[in-house]
């Protein structure tokens, strides 16, 4: 996990140490898109690490993550806040202590597309987003896709988005998110369960 | 009555500044962060939000929400100057940053020209008064003795528009919580402040 953490770090040359890019990505592509397809959940512990340039610490939090086909996902954050969010057919609740926000799909679309983003990086969907052009690379554990975002709203927040899969089931390990500014957010992903049974009730927009 | 409800500040006695005695509760913010919401109309946004002096002596002020995802970035220059570092396109309105920018210009004790300040009097509190450029006027109000900070306003010549106080408890001048609350449109900003974020 830290090995596949440390990769996701960029070097100045906007490669990653120990990792190769893959010139023929087809086979990849064929083999990840018949994976994603037998994958209808995903439970996981998360651990967030937030950098940033004016500060010298990480701010780190952690919290419980699901997701189930076709595009429900929750997050929710327990150490050091609370907080947890819902996306459930393109609706988006957002619970912060004792207050809850519904947001509708018009609202709000960086949010929303940012939000999307998270969605398509653990169902497989990423590859099809035209927002981003990617390329994979890889090393014996992992692959690393590095996705550069198109869209200018998208280009002014975010320089790239990258994701670490794991060989062995092509799950998300990690999902790295550097900003403009030098900043970056990584998201770690552990104890995954893949397929287990996620009831609905973890996904209702109250 | 009516007279009254037009201006806030008309019934107190103008008298002398007395400097000192604000300076005592102006907040250090070396490096703190806040849990945070803002609820403008009917919308809520909640997030965090770093306070940190830097080495230059600017003050540095980010918002993210909770998953990392930066709204804005702005930075407060040692003894004047404003710099919007980022700022997500959604809040990317002129009106907005002017807004936030006063509203932060108010809790950090800027723009505090002795000069031009004063003091207004009623029987219970002193509002010492310190005139913005560009207009309006900001007001920390303390106890006739000066022992407590009660609140700050930014006002316009007549009445308040922004009030905000330190309501938590205050550890070596960094308040516990922060409140800001704008009384001629329904705008709420509250910290928290938050401990074992943080970590090397």
């Amino acid at each position: 996990m830290l090995v596949g953490l440390f990769f996701l770090c960029l070097s100045s040359r906007g490669q990653y140490p120990g990792y190769t890019e893959m010139k023929n990505t087809e086979s990849f592509k064929k083999s990840f898109i018949q994976s994603t397809a037998t994958t209808e959940s995903l439970q996981a512990d998360f651990i967030q690490e937030k950098t940033m340039t004016m500060l010298s610490e990480k701010m780190v939090s952690s919290g419980k993550f699901c997701f189930r086909k076709k595009d429900r996902l929750r997050m929710e954050y327990l150490q050091p806040y609370t907080y947890l969010l819902i996306l459930n057919d393109g609706k988006i609740y957002v619970k912060d202590g004792q207050k809850e926000n519904k947001i509708s799909a018009g609202s709000n679309p960086v949010f929303r597309q940012v939000n999307r983003i998270l969605i398509d990086c653990v169902s497989g969907n990423m590859l099809d987003n035209p927002d981003f052009q990617y390329r994979i690379f890889e090393n014996a554990g992992s692959w690393l896709i590095e996705f550069k975002p198109m869209a200018k709203n998208l280009k002014e927040l975010y320089k790239n988005i990258n994701i670490v899969l794991d060989k062995k089931d092509f799950t998300a390990t990690a999902i790295g998110m550097y900003d403009a500014t030098g900043d970056k957010t990584v998201i770690r992903f552990q104890n995954k369960e893949l397929n287990a049974q996620i009831p609905d009730s973890q996904f209702n927009i109250p | 009555m009516w007279f009254g409800s037009c201006n806030s500040y008309r019934h107190m006695q103008k008298s002398q500044p007395r400097e000192n005695c604000v300076l005592q509760f102006k907040p250090e913010f070396y490096r703190v962060i806040y849990k945070t919401s803002a609820d403008v109309k009917k919308i809520h946004i909640s997030g965090l939000l770093i306070i940190k002096k830097m080495s230059d002596n600017s003050t540095r002020i980010l918002f993210t929400n909770e998953m990392g995802f930066p709204f804005f970035d702005f930075g407060f220059g040692a003894d004047s100057g404003f710099t919007v570092y980022q700022i997500t396109p959604d809040m990317n309105k002129k009106y907005l940053i002017k807004t936030l920018r006063k509203d932060f210009e108010l809790i950090l004790f800027r723009n505090m020209d002795s000069t031009s300040s004063y003091t207004l009097k009623d029987s219970q509190l002193v509002y010492h008064a310190y005139p913005q450029t560009g207009g309006g006027i900001n007001y920390y109000v303390t106890d006739i003795p000066c022992r407590h900070l009660v609140k700050m306003q930014r006002a316009s010549e007549k009445k308040p528009v922004v009030e905000a106080s330190f309501p938590g408890n205050i550890y070596g001048n960094e308040p516990d919580s922060i409140l800001i609350r704008h009384l001629n449109f329904n705008f709420t900003i509250s910290l928290k402040k938050i401990t074992g974020l943080a970590a090397e």
